[in-house]
C-alpha cells in the first residue's frame, strides 16, 4: 500500500473537498472497497479481509433528480440523495456495499440500490432495534452470517487473530478521536464543530490506519496551535441526525457559538465506546454495535417489559449519557437538529426536550432539509436561541 | 435638558418599520413603507425620513438597532438582534404584563413566550405560506377584494366555510371551488381567517400561553384576524395599537437599555460604522 502523505489539517481540508480521491487509488492497487450505510455495519470485519471500508454519504450540493423515481420525496432527503448518487454512477468505484436495517427508508433503499444499482457485493443485516436479551442473540446471528457471506465472497477466512488485529486498530482510532474530543472542552474550544465534522468525514473515507496516522497528525497539530479558535458565548451540544457537509454547522459557529460537543452520526457518535474484546469476537462486536451506538434508531431503556415505568428514570436511562457530556464539556445549551421527514430522531425530540429542560439546559430545535442553502430562517431562529441564553 | 434618541429599524420581509424613540421611550417618529427589492437596498432612505420628521440628524441618534429579515442589510445599524427578541420587548411595550404573543408577518408566524419583557422561548412557522399574511394576499387577490376589506366581510359571514389550511395553493383552488359552488365571499373570507388562525394556534401551544395573548404584526390589523384567532385561543387578544410597530419599537428600547447600562458601568457603547447609503452586500455569510 502507497502511504497517504500526511499534513494534518491541509491533508484533511483537501479529502474533505474530494473524499473519494483515495479509496479510488487504493482501488487501482488491487484493494477491494466497500461502501457501508449508516453506522450498524460491523466495518471490523471487512478491515480484517484487507477490503477498505466507505462510507456512504450524500451530497447537500446535488439537487436529488433520478432518486425521486423510485422514492417519494416525503421519505429522508439523505437517504434520496444517497440513492440519487448511485443512481448517477457517482460509487462506482465499490465493490460491495452493507447496509442495515437502520429505519424502514434506510432498509428500502438498501433494496432499491440492489434491484437498480448492482454493486457486485451486496449484504443487508437486519439489525434489531431493541437492546434486549433475545435482541443481542438475532445481532450475534446476524454478524456471524455476514462474516459467512463475506468469506464465500472473498475466499479468505476471517481468523480470530485477524479480527482481533482489526478490532485493536479500529478501537485505535476511536481512542484518537476521544482525544480529539478532550481537545473541545477548551474554552474556547482548539478545535471547532465545523473543523470536527471535515476530520470524522475524513476518517469514514480511509482505510483505518491511514485515518489513525493522519488523526495523529491533525492532534498534535491543534495541540500546538498558535491561534485557538475565538471564544464565544454559547458553548453548544449538537445531538442529531446525519450532517455530512458543513455549511449548517458554520451557520450556526458564524454567531456567537462554538459547538463544543455532538451526538451526531458523523461526529462523536461512532467513536465513544470501543468495542470489547470478548473471548468470542463476534459477541463483542454484536454488543456493541447493538447497545453501545446511541443512535434513536434503537430504543434502548433498560426496563423494556416493565409494566410501569417512569418518565423520568426512562430519560435518564435514555439521555443519560448527553447529560454526562453536558457536565464534562460545560456546555450552556444545547441544538436538536434532524433532516426533514426523520422520523426516527423527530419522535426522539419531545423526551430530549423534557431530560435537558429537567437538568436545566435550553434546547432549540432545527429541522434542515439536507441543502447548503436556505438557511436565513433557521440562522434566525438559531440567533434568537443564543440571545435567551447569552 | 437634552434628549438622548433611539432608532430600531425592522426590515421585514414585506414591510420596512423605523421608530425614533427619546429616553422618556416617547416615540418621535414613526415610518412604514413597503420593503420590496429596492427598499432592501434603500433602508437608509427610510432612516432618513424617520430622521426628517423626527427633525433629528443621524449624529443625534445613542444607538441603532436593526431586526427582522433584512437585518444584516442595515450598513448604519450599530447592532443586529432577531426579530424574535425585538418583538418580546415591543409588546412588553405596549403590554407590560404579556406573557405570550403571537406575530403574524408577511412571510412567518411565531410564538414568543415573554416574562418582563425579556424572550424565554418561541416557536416560528416553516418555510410555507399557509398561516401568514401571504396567504391572504394570495387569496385576497383571488377573490378579487383588498386586504382591507377582508375583516368587514367575514364580520358579515353567517355560514363560514371551512378552508383546508395546509397549502396556499391549494387553498386558493378551494376557494374557487366555493365560488363556482355559489358560497358567498363572507363565509369564504371568515374560514380563511379560521384556517388561519388554527393553523398558527397549533403551532403556539407548543408554548405554554397565558392570557390575555398580545397579537402582532401586520396581519394583527385585520379585525376579522383578531377575531379569528381569540376564537381558536379561547381567550382574549389583545392588540397594540401599531401592532406593525412592536419589532422596530423593541430594537429602539433594547438599544436604549444597552446605552443606559453601559453609562451606568462608566463605559461607552461603541456605534458602528453608520455608513448611510445603498447597501451592497447582500451575503449573509457573517451576521
Amino acid at each position: 500500500m502507497n502511504t497517504l502523505s500526511v499534513k494534518g489539517m491541509d491533508t484533511v481540508k483537501e479529502l474533505y473537498k474530494n473524499r473519494s480521491q483515495r479509496v479510488i487509488q487504493l482501488k487501482k492497487e488491487g484493494y477491494p472497497i466497500f461502501g457501508y450505510l449508516c453506522l450498524y455495519p460491523p466495518i471490523e470485519m471487512l478491515t480484517a479481509l484487507d477490503i477498505v471500508p466507505y462510507r456512504i454519504l450524500g451530497d447537500m450540493k446535488e439537487p436529488i433528480t433520478k432518486a425521486d423515481t423510485y422514492l417519494p420525496t416525503v421519505v429522508c432527503p439523505f437517504l434520496r440523495s444517497v440513492l440519487d448518487l448511485g443512481l448517477k454512477a457517482k460509487y462506482e468505484f465499490l465493490d460491495g456495499i452493507v447496509t442495515a436495517h437502520i429505519c424502514d427508508v434506510g432498509s428500502s433503499m438498501s433494496s432499491i440500490w440492489n434491484y437498480a444499482i448492482k454493486t457486485p457485493f451486496s449484504y443487508h443485516l437486519d439489525t434489531p432495534h431493541t437492546t434486549h436479551e433475545t435482541a443481542l442473540e438475532q445481532a450475534k446471528g446476524q454478524m456471524q452470517s455476514f462474516k459467512k457471506a463475506l468469506e464465500k465472497y472473498t475466499g479468505k477466512k476471517i481468523t480470530n487473530q485477524s479480527l482481533k488485529k482489526a478490532i485493536t486498530l479500529h478501537n485505535q482510532q476511536r481512542m484518537l478521536v476521544r482525544r480529539l474530543y478532550e481537545l473541545k472542552k477548551h474554552d474556547p474550544p482548539l478545535v471547532t464543530g465545523v473543523e470536527t465534522l471535515m476530520i470524522i468525514k475524513v476518517l469514514q473515507s480511509l482505510p483505518v490506519n491511514e485515518g489513525n496516522t493522519l488523526l495523529t497528525a491533525v492532534i498534535q497539530e491543534i495541540e500546538e496551535r498558535a491561534i485557538p479558535p475565538e471564544k464565544k458565548s454559547a458553548r453548544l451540544l449538537v445531538w442529531g441526525s446525519i450532517i455530512d457537509s458543513t455549511p449548517l454547522l458554520d451557520m450556526i459557529e458564524g454567531l456567537d457559538a462554538n459547538i463544543v460537543i455532538d451526538d451526531t452520526c458523523v461526529g462523536s457518535r461512532a467513536f465513544f465506546q470501543d468495542v470489547p474484546l470478548t473471548p468470542n469476537l463476534i459477541d463483542g462486536l454484536a454488543k456493541h454495535y447493538l447497545a453501545d451506538i446511541k443512535c434513536p434508531r434503537t430504543f434502548n431503556a433498560r426496563d423494556y417489559y416493565a409494566k410501569s415505568r417512569q418518565w423520568g428514570t426512562e430519560l435518564q436511562e435514555r439521555f443519560g449519557y448527553l447529560g454526562d457530556y453536558a457536565k464534562k464539556w460545560n456546555i450552556n445549551g444545547v441544538v436538536l437538529e434532524s433532516v426533514r421527514y426523520c422520523d426516527t430522531h423527530g419522535y426522539e425530540v419531545p423526551g430530549i426536550k423534557d431530560y435537558f429542560s429537567e437538568i436545566g439546559l435550553p434546547t432549540i430545535y432545527l429541522e434542515h432539509d439536507y441543502t447548503e442553502g436556505a438557511l436565513a430562517q433557521l440562522r434566525t431562529r438559531m440567533q434568537g436561541f443564543l440571545e435567551i441564553i447569552n | 435638558m437634552i434628549f438622548i434618541f433611539f432608532a430600531g429599524i425592522d426590515l421585514g420581509s414585506t414591510m420596512t418599520k423605523v421608530v425614533i424613540l427619546d429616553d422618556t421611550e416617547h416615540i418621535c417618529a414613526t415610518v412604514v413603507e413597503h420593503t420590496g427589492a429596492e427598499h432592501r437596498k434603500l433602508a437608509y432612505k427610510v432612516m432618513e425620513e424617520a430622521l426628517g420628521k423626527a427633525k433629528l440628524s443621524l449624529d443625534d441618534i445613542a444607538y441603532i438597532i436593526a431586526t427582522g429579515y433584512g437585518r444584516i442589510n442595515v450598513p448604519f445599524a450599530d447592532k443586529q438582534l432577531t426579530e424574535l427578541t425585538c418583538h418580546a420587548r415591543g409588546v412588553n411595550y405596549f403590554f407590560p404584563g404579556a406573557c405570550t404573543a403571537v406575530d403574524i408577518g408577511g412571510q412567518d408566524a411565531k410564538g414568543l413566550m415573554i416574562q418582563n419583557g425579556k424572550l424565554l422561548d418561541f416557536v416560528m412557522s416553516d418555510k410555507c405560506a399557509a398561516g401568514t399574511g401571504r396567504f391572504l394576499e394570495v387569496i385576497a387577490a383571488a377573490l378579487g377584494i383588498t386586504m382591507d376589506d377582508l375583516g368587514a366581510l367575514s364580520a358579515a359571514s353567517k355560514n363560514r366555510v371551512p378552508i383546508s389550511s395546509t397549502c396556499t395553493i391549494f387553498a386558493q383552488q378551494e376557494v374557487v371551488n366555493h365560488l363556482s359552488k355559489g358560497v358567498s365571499v363572507e363565509d369564504i373570507v371568515a374560514g380563511l381567517h379560521d384556517a388561519i388562525a388554527s393553523r398558527v394556534v397549533r403551532m403556539v401551544r407548543r408554548l405554554k400561553v397565558e392570557p390575555e395573548v398580545v397579537f402582532t404584526g401586520g396581519v394583527a390589523k385585520n379585525s376579522g384576524m383578531v377575531r379569528a384567532l381569540a376564537d381558536n385561543l379561547g381567550c382574549p387578544v389583545l392588540v397594540p395599537s401599531e401592532p406593525l410597530l412592536s419589532g422596530a419599537i423593541g430594537a429602539a428600547i433594547t438599544g436604549k437599555e444597552m446605552v443606559m447600562k453601559a453609562q451606568a458601568e462608566g463605559r461607552k457603547l461603541e456605534t458602528g460604522m453608520r455608513k448611510m447609503g445603498e447597501t451592497t452586500f447582500f451575503q449573509q455569510d457573517k451576521v
